[in-house]
Parts: structure tokens; C-alpha cells; sequence
């Protein structure tokens, strides 16, 4: 194999990376070696070969030489393949008869002896000069971008990045699971360290998106499906039935008020079951869309009407008072069904965000056993202005000895609920200090009540964050470091009767404490979504350990996946806080910008392809393509590779039994005479 | 009055004391602790301890040994088990309790006038021997070495056990007593 092409003539350059590599590789020895093989013009040692006159050199060397191959041993192709690639194109030779050895990764920084290294650049350097001789030109194809967008999930990072989209001219189509946008933000009364009202910042941005010719708002639905690759995804969304004609209602409400139940009685998801609604009712008063829900499950018209396939049909059981309310909008649409719609976009961000820990599950808190056990989310809603109370903070059990409800005296803050726990969340949820001691500052506010947080450390790190802390010290809010033993109602003072005591060791005295309080508020940590999995698969997105979507870099490409086209903002990502989700929002919603102003993406031409003739079409191939590029066709009954989909796995290359499919850039000989020239070093 | 002086030095450090008992296995995860207090929290002996069992991890991770293995919170350890469910870092903290008491107990070093420690002796001591636990004689024998007089407190409560026929004073024995003294020594040289 040593005898190559007659005209091949090889240039090859090897890197010192200043220490990296020179220091355990002898690169002026590599240089020297390389010299004496076939087919190689020249061969140099250089100090930075992806400084700008390290790609000169190899620039002026192509045309002074007549070179027609590049090598270059330096770093790793992730790193500088595309700056020699360019060097070589700039020298006025295809790209692709570029070759990159890699000496510093998978050489001079894993090994210890510098003969030995030595002799593995060598080796390496040789198998890339065998190689380089069998590289053809290769053309860059590009696909076409298709300029709308989808966002999957309407909290304030979905909201946030469909908005900056649209602003730029982009058709969005914006995916909502509940009947309203707004995510938990909605549910917020304040938000740290500035206090700012979370509905007044976030409700206005609502209904913007709700009013936004060019987004096409969908709540109360779901993505069922997802195909295709950059720039062009099909994707199927479910539009869940609200048993409301979504053109002709209008708001007014006047079926809610009329709904067979006079008084609301079913309980209220968007007040954590701290409030009550009808059947027919809306989810929040700045609700987006405006446009009332029927919860079949509760309303009397559907209740035990359920048609022969299971799902809910109009019966007499109700007078309909609603219908009547509606009057001549007819809006009221009981026969509605599941819709899927289906839509084309070229770029999709997913932004689901997260659920909170489930309280329950640490049982010694006393969650769902003593009643004034509260979670922080249930207090977001009882001090909040339009929560289920207009504001007042009420016990759930005990009333004052006239009758009249009870507020708390004292409240017991408990930091890292489920968090920072190798039983439950290993990782810390990071708002949880801070939302927690807004809550404290809210409560203290809303009662005088003496207000202790019990933390294992307290996190702070953000703009005005340690302030806040500082703040809430000189109000007065007591902080004990040590992480709660138990939640218990068993009195051993008088003064703990008919109180809950909380038992923990102040760890900075020194002591266990036993510390009564009216009101127990958990700080629950965040989780991935229940269905993160299921979302994960759908949009092809990988998860780390922990459940929550994989960035492509966790520093340098934080809102990227490793399907491209598709980018992730906000909670779904791991636990942040709401500027956090915002900065990334908008990142994801510029990336995806990046895509679609080029109009066009280059692939990379490492693409498989099919020898039509000597294809016996068995079909081995089709089922194994992960990213489903392979297609059988009946009448030639050949298979045929879609490159825009491929994209360079090597799978069906070796799967094919009859060695029909072959790679670009991976082809036989070049493997091959790559392996002989890496053995041929001794 | 007379003022001492709480200051650590290193050289009150016994170095390597920490690193010995991470070494032994079930005790690794010690390094992970977060000092949270869990454990203090849950345990219901803590409110007579001299030092908390988070003071306790912490002390022996930095090599306070003879301030650890001198103090009484090891042998108030009712082996509950509550720290080590409850520990967010699953730290076994009652097996390291158990160490730091067969060290104790190794280097005679164990607060005098506590029975627990006496306990402990008595009864390994028993079931190297017999290979079967009396507890009345492991109770007379923990009696005696510590507070003979505490015994006559007991007697009432000696008399009904014998009246309903649980006062046994006879030792019963194992039959393979050589074998398992041959395989408690294992145990003990594999240490």
C-alpha cells in the first residue's frame, strides 16, 4: 500500500502547542521521520500552527510546493479541524485533502515517557500520510432552513424566547400544555431580591405574546410528534379539547358565573388546591388566552356520559345554564374533539421546565399529615393578592377562640426540602434559598410573625442576592444553620401545646433545639418534569443523570442539544432562577436566529451512500439508522440514503453484508491504509 | 477563676486517626458529610450528649481522636439507626459509632462510671465463651463491675422474674465453641 498515487504531493506540519505537546512529544524528531516517507514534499515543526502564521505557512507552502495533500499533528479535530480545513481551501485546495492528527489528547497529555511518545506521533503521523493519499474532493451541501419556529412550553422562558422570535419577523408557533401561558412565574406573588410583582412583569409580556401576529399561541396542547432535521421538522401537535370554540369565545365569563353550581367546589390546580373552581372556569383572571376550560371530568353534562371509546359525551344530566349564558356567541362546544394539527418549522427551542419535589415524600415533615404544613408553592399563592385568601395568611386548621381564622405567630422556613439528598435530589435546586427567604420577608410582612429559615448553607450568588440576605438579617428573620430532624405535634412544654415543633441542632451553637411554630413552610427542591423522559425522546434530546434535558457544552454551547436545530431554555435544563431562564431564552431564541437568517445549514460531506449495484436490497440497513436517513425503494428495490438526514454514523456502513454502502471520508482504502501505516512504525 | 484554653494546636490533632477509620469499610462515606445536623436532629439521645454526632463526624474526620474516643456521646448511642435512614449523605453514622467504641475500648481510654462500655465488654465476652447470651448474668456481671449497689434497686423486679420462671442463671452453651472462637479471631485479625 505503500505505493500511492504517482502525483501525490504531501505536506505535513507538526505542532509544539508551546508546552502541550513539545514538552513529551519530540516534535522536531516526528518532523524528521515524516520527511523520509513516501510521497511527502515537506515536513515541519512549528510552534502554533493555528496562529495566523501557522495557517499562512501552510498556505504559501501549497502553492510555492505544488502540494495537493495537508497533514497536520496538533490537537484535537474538535478544536482546530475546521481552521486547517480553511487554511487548506484558502491555498487553493479542496478541503477535504486535509487530514488532522491528533497528538496532544490522545498523546502528549496521557503519556509519561517522552521516548514513547515520541514514537507514537510517529506512528500516528504515518497512518495520517498512508491515508491522506487516498482522500478525494468532497463537496459542502447545504439544506434549507425553513424560517418558523416552534416553542415547546409557555412559562416565562417560552414566552420569553416565542417573543424574541417574533419581534425579529420569525413566525412562532408557541405549545402550551395547561389552557393558560405563564407557567409557575404566573403563580408567583413576588420575585427576589427585588420584590418586583410577579404578575405585573410577567402578565404584560402575556398577553404580548397572546395579541403577536406572528405567534400562533396554542395552549391546552400538546407536540405528539416530531420528524425530520434542521430546518425541516414536521411536527404533530395534539390540541386537547377545551369543550370551547376558541374563535367565538370571548371572555366575558358569563358561563362561569351561570355554570349549575353556584358556588365553586372542585379544586383549583392553578391555587394548589388552596382555592376552589367550577367545572366551566378559567384558570387566573389574566389568563392567555382568555378563553374558559370545561373540565369534562367534574362538569354534570359530561359526568358518567361517556360515550363507547371512553371519552365524554353530551348528556341531559345538566340544564346547561352555561349554553344559555353564551347565548348567541355559541361558544359552548360540548361535541368538541381532540385535534392534531400539523406544522413545519425549521428550528425548535424547548422549554418545559420543572416540577417541584412531592413534600410527601419525606414523611417526617409531616406533609398531607399535619394540616399547617405548607409548601412554598402554597404559600406563593396564600400571600398573593388574587390567591384563594385576596392575600391573608390563614391557617389551615385552628381557629382563634371566637371563631375567627388563625394567623401564624411563628413560621419555620425548611431550606432543602429534597434537595442536596442522596435518598431523594442529589443536587441543589438553587432558588430554594432565595425564594425561601422572600417568602420569609413576604410572611413577615403579612403577619409580624417571628419568622425562622433553618438552611444547611445559604446559596446567594446572584446580582443583589447576599443584599437581600443582609436585608432579611436586619429585619429580624432568624436563621438557624442545621437541616430539620423532624416535624412533630407530640408536646413536651407547655409552650409547644397545640403547636408543631420543629427539632433540629442549631449546628453553629452547638445545640439541639426543639423550636415550636404555628406554620411549617417546605421549600421543595426542583425536578424534571414527570414526562422528561417521553419529551426527551420526542425531540431526540439527551438527559443527564439526573433527568433534566443535556446541553451540547455545558459552558460553551449551554442552550444547544445534540440534535441541531433544536435548543433548550430555562428549568428543563436543571434548576434556575427566573433572569437565569430569561438570559438563556433569549440565547436559544438568538441561536435558533443564527440558523434561520442564514436560510441555509452545510453538512458536513461525511455522508453514506449506496452502490446501486451491487445493493441486493435485503433492507439490514433501514431499521438500524438512528436518525431514520435510510428509505427502501419498492420499485428498484433498492435502499436509498437521505444525506440530508445522514449524518456520518458508520452503522449502515458496517451492517451492509455485501459491503454496498460506503462512507465519504471513511471509505476501505483509506481505513486500511490508514491502519497499515500506524503498524508500520516499529 | 480559672481560665482554659479551647484553642486546637495541630499537634492536639492525632493525624491519620480520621483517614484510619474512613479506611474501614462502611465508614467511607464520612468524607462526604455536609455538616447538616441531620443526624443530631433525629436522634433522641442527643439531648444528653456531650458533643452532637455531627461534632462527633466532625472530630474524627479531623483527627480529634483522643477528644472523640473519650466522650460519652459513643456509648449514649442506642444504635436506632435513626442518623443513618435520615442522613442525606447516606453516612452509616451508627457503624461509625460502633468503631470509634470497639477503639475506645481497645485503648481503655472510655469515660469511667459509664455501663455501656462495661456492657459492650461483657457481652462480646460472653459470646467468644459460650457462644449464647445469658442476659440476666450479662446484667448481674454489668452490675457488679459498675454500681453493685444499683443491683439492689433491681431486686424487686428479680423477684417476679423468678416467680414467672424468666430467671435463668444457667449459662448455655454452643456445641462448636473452638470453631467459633477460631472464627471470631479471623474476624479479629482481619481488622
Amino acid at each position: 500500500m505503500q505505493s500511492t498515487k504517482e502525483n501525490t504531493r504531501i505536506g505535513f506540519y507538526v505542532c509544539h502547542c508551546g508546552h502541550n505537546i513539545a514538552a513529551m512529544v519530540d516534535c522536531a524528531d516526528v518532523a524528521k521521520y515524516v520527511k523520509g516517507l513516501p510521497n511527502v514534499v515537506l515536513s515541519r515543526d512549528y510552534k502554533y500552527m493555528c496562529s495566523d502564521p501557522g495557517q499562512e505557512l501552510i498556505q504559501k507552502d501549497i502553492r510555492e510546493y505544488n502540494l495537493n495533500r495537508v497533514v497536520v499533528a496538533s490537537c484535537s479535530p474538535l478544536l482546530h479541524e475546521h481552521t486547517f480545513r480553511s487554511a487548506t481551501a484558502a491555498g487553493g485546495l479542496n478541503p477535504y485533502y486535509f487530514h488532522m492528527v491528533n497528538i496532544r489528547e490522545h498523546d502528549s497529555w496521557v503519556h509519561t515517557d517522552r521516548g514513547e511518545a515520541t514514537a507514537k506521533a510517529k506512528a500516528l503521523a504515518h497512518a495520517a500520510i498512508d491515508r491522506v493519499a487516498f482522500h478525494k474532493a468532497l463537496e459542502t451541501k447545504t439544506v434549507k432552513i425553513n424560517p418558523d419556529a416552534l416553542v415547546v412550553g409557555g412559562g416565562i422562558a417560552g414566552i420569553h424566547a416565542a417573543m424574541t422570535l417574533a419581534n425579529a419577523g420569525k413566525k412562532v408557533y408557541l405549545v402550551e400544555r395547561e389552557p393558560s401561558i405563564g407557567g409557575h412565574m404566573a403563580k408567583f406573588d413576588k420575585t427576589f431580591p427585588t420584590l418586583d410583582c410577579a404578575a405585573c412583569i410577567l402578565t404584560p409580556k402575556m398577553s404580548e405574546v397572546g395579541a403577536h401576529p406572528n405567534i400562533t399561541l396554542w395552549s391546552y396542547s400538546e407536540v405528539a410528534q416530531v420528524d425530520g432535521y434542521v430546518g425541516n421538522y414536521k411536527v404533530r401537535v395534539k390540541r386537547k379539547p377545551r369543550y370551547i370554540s376558541e374563535e367565538r369565545c370571548i371572555g366575558c365569563m358569563d358561563c362561569i358565573s351561570q355554570c349549575v353550581f353556584k358556588e365553586p367546589k372542585f379544586e383549583d390546580e392553578f391555587n394548589e388546591g388552596l382555592g376552589k373552581r367550577k367545572p366551566v372556569y378559567i384558570p387566573f383572571p389574566q389568563a392567555t388566552p382568555q378563553i374558559v376550560v370545561i373540565d369534562p371530568n367534574v362538569c354534570l353534562n359530561f359526568k358518567r356520559a361517556k360515550g363507547p371509546d371512553g371519552t365524554p359525551i353530551v348528556s341531559d344530566k345538566c340544564k346547561k345554564t352555561c349554553v344559555e349564558a353564551c347565548g348567541d356567541k355559541n361558544a359552548i362546544d360540548f361535541t368538541q374533539k381532540e385535534e392534531i394539527k400539523e406544522i413545519e418549522v425549521g428550528t425548535i427551542i424547548v422549554a418545559t421546565g420543572f416540577k417541584t419535589f412531592d413534600s410527601k415524600r419525606i414523611p417526617g415533615y409531616g406533609y398531607g399529615i399535619y394540616k399547617n404544613v405548607y409548601t412554598a408553592l402554597e404559600i406563593e399563592r396564600l400571600v398573593n393578592a388574587s390567591g384563594p385568601t385576596g392575600g391573608e395568611v390563614i391557617l389551615r386548621e385552628g381557629k382563634n377562640p371566637d371563631g375567627s381564622p388563625k394567623h401564624p405567630k411563628s413560621i419555620g422556613i425548611i431550606h432543602c426540602v429534597g434537595s442536596r439528598d442522596k435518598k431523594t435530589n442529589i443536587w441543589c435546586s438553587r432558588v430554594c434559598c432565595m425564594y425561601s427567604m422572600k417568602l420569609a420577608h413576604l410572611l413577615k410582612e403579612h403577619t409580624d410573625a417571628e419568622v425562622y429559615n433553618f438552611y444547611i448553607d445559604i446559596r446567594a450568588p446572584g446580582k443583589g442576592y447576599e443584599e437581600f440576605y443582609n436585608k432579611l438579617l436586619d429585619e429580624g428573620v432568624h436563621f438557624i444553620r442545621g437541616r430539620v430532624g423532624e416535624v412533630t405535634d407530640w408536646a413536651m412544654t407547655p409552650e409547644e401545646e397545640g403547636k408543631l415543633v420543629i427539632r433540629v441542632e442549631d449546628t453553629l451553637a452547638g445545640y439541639v433545639r426543639r423550636i415550636p411554630v404555628d406554620m411549617v413552610v417546605l421549600s421543595s427542591g426542583l425536578e424534571p418534569q414527570a414526562d422528561a423522559q417521553d419529551v426527551r425522546r420526542l425531540f431526540n434530546m439527551s438527559c443527564g443523570t439526573e433527568g433534566f434535558f443535556l446541553e451540547r457544552h455545558p459552558k460553551l454551547a449551554p442552550v444547544n442539544t445534540f440534535t441541531d436545530g433544536i435548543f433548550i431554555a430555562g428549568a428543563c435544563q436543571g434548576p434556575r432562577d427566573i433572569p437565569d431562564t430569561v438570559a438563556q431564552a433569549g440565547a436559544a431564541a438568538a441561536e435558533a436566529l443564527v440558523l434561520i437568517d442564514k436560510g441555509y445549514v452545510e453538512q458536513e460531506p461525511n455522508t453514506a451512500f449506496i452502490l446501486d449495484e451491487e445493493c441486493s436490497g435485503c433492507k439490514s440497513c433501514v431499521p438500524l439508522c438512528p436518525y431514520s436517513a435510510i428509505l427502501y425503494d419498492e420499485t428498484r428495490k433498492k435502499a436509498h440514503i437521505n444525506e440530508a438526514l445522514c449524518k456520518g454514523c458508520g452503522t449502515c456502513v458496517g451492517a451492509c453484508p455485501s459491503g454496498s454502502i460506503v462512507q465519504n471520508l471513511f471509505e476501505d482504502e483509506q481505513i486500511f491504509s490508514e491502519i497499515q501505516g500506524v503498524l508500520a512504525y516499529d | 477563676m480559672e481560665m482554659t484554653r479551647t484553642i486546637k494546636y495541630e499537634a492536639d490533632r492525632v493525624k491519620g486517626f480520621g483517614e484510619e477509620v474512613m479506611s474501614v469499610p462502611g465508614c467511607e462515606e464520612l468524607k462526604d458529610c455536609i455538616q447538616c445536623g441531620t443526624c443530631s436532629g433525629v436522634c433522641p439521645l442527643s439531648i444528653y450528649m456531650d458533643f452532637t454526632p455531627r461534632q462527633v463526624m466532625e472530630m474524627t474526620r479531623f483527627d480529634f481522636k483522643n477528644e472523640v474516643l473519650g466522650s460519652k456521646t459513643i456509648w449514649l448511642c442506642a444504635s436506632c439507626y435513626a442518623c443513618t435512614v435520615e442522613c442525606p449523605r447516606q453516612i452509616k453514622i451508627t457503624d461509625i459509632m460502633y468503631e470509634l467504641k470497639q477503639r475506645a475500648i481497645k485503648e481503655k481510654v472510655y469515660p469511667r462510671g459509664l455501663p455501656t462500655p462495661v456492657l459492650a465488654q461483657e457481652f462480646t465476652k460472653m459470646v467468644h465463651d459460650y457462644g449464647r447470651v445469658n442476659e440476666i448474668l450479662l446484667a448481674t456481671k454489668m452490675y457488679m463491675k459498675t454500681n453493685p449497689f444499683a443491683a439492689m434497686g433491681m431486686a424487686p423486679l428479680g423477684l417476679g422474674m423468678i416467680k414467672t420462671g424468666r430467671f435463668s442463671m444457667i449459662q448455655e452453651k454452643i456445641r462448636g465453641r473452638a470453631d467459633l472462637a477460631r472464627m471470631l479471631e479471623t474476624v479479629d485479625e482481619g481488622k
